[in-house]
């Protein structure tokens, strides 16, 4: 088999699909990628068992085959070199040789019969939204998720369909993100956890632009399709913790201070905080609000004061100031409400206004103060 | 060219280096065979004859009375060698309770006659006495110490004297049992000199075979030895035993020693390999150190398990976790940890698990457990510990079946 390929947008393929692999894998074919080439169309494919992903371009070629080939030293090989039409020629032993106008390199690829097959799409259910939806989605819940093995069904996003739209939500049990996006039409009432793993490749392979994606679901598997970008994972198969009874309906105190002075000055004052706990109290009076952290370990202190409005009776409340940075950076408005009622009760970040399609809610669970 | 560089050190450093000149004055407390004279004390039976603090079977000795020191025996040795050495020694540890509170009984008696000391272990003190001789007289003051100790508590303890922390300590050794040995300032290497090698503390069997194959058997022998052939022998380490053979070594009191970890481990009196038997354990284990945790206000962010097989190969592994000292949320970790690290089947000798990342108590809320409700639930069966033993309350795994 024989094919001629442009190396630049070869690579620019392969690096969409390449986050897929691991490096210390148990099956030595998950470190190659799948090249199957017919009619002048080639499709690489990667996976790592959980993960599939695949991408097509065009080429030239003659005839149709498919071969594995180790995935690092392609990506080596073409990041150095210049851009050109290359050929690859690949004999019965699966032996790659690559020439270039700067000379040949040689590759012992693997016999692609033995590269794990693709979940089927069996049974799916669609529906399709704009990339832009999707990777706005992603960035805004992704950052929320948990590390902890122990709770699977935290350590994905939540997407939850229904006839009002997509709700995506993720939680550590710490804090809480939904994300609405009411302009999707959705089939049915249905619910699944995405991993966190897809989710981040699929944020850096597709444009937040306005095509359309679709995505197909059935009891194992998510399916997205993105123009030639495919991709499929594995679902967690895990219940997702009952976060609506945590959502507090009627925090009454609401405080309102503008997003970027509020996240500069967490940001200032939490340097001085303990590293571990990362804790700022706010201490809330009137129209200020003073943010207070400290390390007693150290002798540290960090003390601020800045204007908000305030409409509750004076609250002082510890937060982990990573988190609150965190939830800051997802709104998208001047101005944040943050809405609570007592210093050990999860408090609710808005922001002021958002698009007529989409709604953000996110809540944070404080630090309890030793008394 | 190479450049020039010139290092200027300013002279402040040499002049404020404090007490630079002074002699120091470190006392070493030693408590003779610590839970033995414990034991002798709660009954006066055992009084004048070979006992064995230290777990039945298969544990090893944890201290010995002199009588049973006269046969063989020392501490750390398997309690089945020591058996076979002096098979009538009574072997114990019923007031185990009550070691630590001793413990802190004698660091009682201490701290209300010294300004700086370090409680180096649970039965060991290093006090700093500089600036003592001005008025008492250092010997006196140690010895009136010495005394006090001995006579509020009931407990024989040793003490040694000198200008340093590791001739203080090997002058205990030395005036062991319950005795007190003095090295005058300036006469350091006429009581270090003749001793052997293997005396100064932290040479082991190996650095002394070492050295005694270069002809090095005395300390004497180690301060005639020129100290780049110590470096050569020895490495980094030999260069400080030269130091230490010419009677100069640390005379630093650290008192704010902060806890970095804390744990608990059970060595079993035969090899285990029901998953069921040492799930419970753990869950004891667990329960047992995260009661010390919330007793000193701490949260953890690490877990560590430690599984010791029956051929003594020892694995331990250890995750993060989300700062915590909540038995529920501590103990799944545990299991799950023992459950990734244990080869199945594999009978086991010991288990033990230790929290360490150790923070001041601030704990983060959680959406979904009432971490508040729970904290108080353990709060209050820490108390209940407290008030009526530890054995009052345990989770309901670790409660055995009643006879009958």
């Amino acid at each position: 088999m024989k094919f001629i390929v442009s190396s630049s947008s070869l690579l620019k393929q392969l690096q969409h699909i390449s986050g897929v692999i691991n490096a210390n894998t148990v099956l030595p074919i998950l470190e190659d990628f799948l090249f199957e080439v017919e009619k002048n169309k080639l499709t690489v494919v990667a996976t790592d068992l959980e993960t599939v992903m695949r991408v097509q371009l065009d080429i030239e070629a003659k005839d149709s085959g498919k071969v594995c080939i180790p995935a690092k030293i392609l990506m080596d090989s073409l990041k150095n070199i210049p851009d050109q039409p290359l050929t690859f020629t690949i004999d019965k032993n699966f032996g790659i040789e690559i020439t270039s106008d700067n000379g040949k390199y040689k590759v012992m690829g693997e016999n692609p019969d033995n590269f794990p097959k693709e979940p089927a799409a069996d049974d799916t259910t669609s529906f399709t939204m704009t990339a832009a939806a999707l990777v706005t989605a992603i960035n805004k819940t992704l950052f929320a998720t948990s590390n902890d093995d122990l709770r699977p069904a935290m350590t994905g996003v939540f997407f939850e369909l229904d006839k009002k739209g997509l709700q995506c939500v993720a939680t550590d049990a710490h804090r809480l993100v939904r994300y609405k996006r009411t302009e999707v039409k959705c089939p049915k009432n249905d619910s699944f956890i995405v991993p966190r793993k897809p989710l981040n490749l699929l944020k850096a392979a597709i444009p937040a632009n306005e095509d359309e994606i679709t995505l197909s679901y059935n009891g194992n598997h998510l399916f997205v399709k993105h123009g030639t970008t495919q991709m499929s994972c594995r679902l967690i198969d895990a219940r997702f913790p009952d976060y609506k009874v945590v959502i507090p309906a009627d925090n009454p105190y609401r405080l309102t201070v503008n997003k970027n002075d509020f996240q500069s000055a967490l940001r200032r004052v939490s340097v001085f905080s303990n590293k571990s706990t990362n804790q700022v109290a706010l201490n809330i009076s009137g129209s200020e609000l003073q943010l207070a952290a400290q390390d007693v370990d150290f002798s540290f202190e960090g003390n601020e004061r800045m204007k908000c409005q305030y409409n509750g009776e004076d609250l002082m409340i510890a937060f982990n100031a990573r988190f609150l940075i965190e939830m800051l950076n997802a709104a998208d408005s001047d101005d944040v409400n943050v809405e609570l009622s007592t210093p050990t009760k999860a408090g609710l970040i808005k922001p002021t206004e958002s698009d007529e399609n989409e709604e953000l809610l996110m809540l944070v669970m404080p630090l309890m103060l030793n008394q | 060219m190479p450049r020039q560089v010139t290092i200027s050190c300013p002279k402040e450093i040499y002049l404020y280096t404090p007490m630079a000149d002074t002699k120091r004055y470190i006392a070493h407390f030693d408590l003779d065979s610590f839970f033995v004279s414990v034991e002798i004390r709660n009954d006066p039976s055992l009084k004048g004859k070979p006992v064995l603090v230290g777990g039945y079977e298969r544990g090893v000795v944890a201290a010995c009375s002199y009588e049973a020191r006269k046969f063989g025996i020392h501490s750390a040795m398997p309690m089945k060698k020591a058996m076979q050495l002096c098979p009538q020694a009574i072997v114990t540890n019923a007031s185990r309770s009550d070691y630590s509170k001793y413990s802190r009984w004698v660091t009682e008696i201490i701290a209300a006659r010294v300004p700086l000391f370090e409680k180096a272990s649970i039965d060991e003190f290093y006090i700093d006495l500089t600036g003592m001789d001005k008025f008492f007289g250092v010997s006196k003051y140690a010895k009136e110490l010495r005394k006090a100790i001995t006579t509020e508590t009931g407990l024989p303890i040793s003490c040694g004297l000198s200008s340093a922390r590791f001739i203080s300590k090997m002058a205990t050794n030395e005036a062991k049992p319950n005795g007190f040995l003095e090295i005058p300032q300036g006469k350091e290497t006429d009581f270090l000199w003749p001793l052997g090698i293997e005396k100064i503390n932290g040479v082991g069997k190996q650095t002394e075979q070492q050295l005694k194959n270069f002809g090095i058997y005395t300390i004497e022998d180690i301060a005639k030895t020129p100290v780049e052939l110590m470096e050569r022998y020895a490495g980094k380490w030999g260069e400080s035993l030269w130091h230490k053979a010419h009677g100069i070594g640390s005379a630093e009191i650290t008192t704010d020693w902060e806890q970095k970890s804390m744990s608990h481990e059970n060595t079993f009196d035969i090899d285990y390999t029901d998953i069921s038997f040492l799930h419970k354990e753990l869950v004891r284990l667990t329960e047992k150190t995260a009661y010390s945790l919330r007793e000193d206000e701490k949260l953890t962010g690490c877990v560590t398990v430690k599984i010791r097989y029956s051929d003594f190969e020892t694995t331990s592994r250890q995750e993060t976790v989300d700062y915590t000292a909540l038995d529920d949320i501590l103990i799944a970790k545990v299991k799950d940890l023992f459950n990734k690290s244990y080869q199945q089947g594999r009978p086991v000798r010991l288990l033990g698990v230790r929290f360490s990342q150790m923070i001041p108590f601030t704990m983060q809320m959680s959406l979904f457990d009432n971490n508040a409700e729970k904290l108080n639930l353990y709060k209050t069966v820490d108390e209940i510990k407290d008030r009526f033993g530890s054995k009052l309350v345990t989770k309901a795994v670790n409660v055995k079946k009643r006879k009958g």
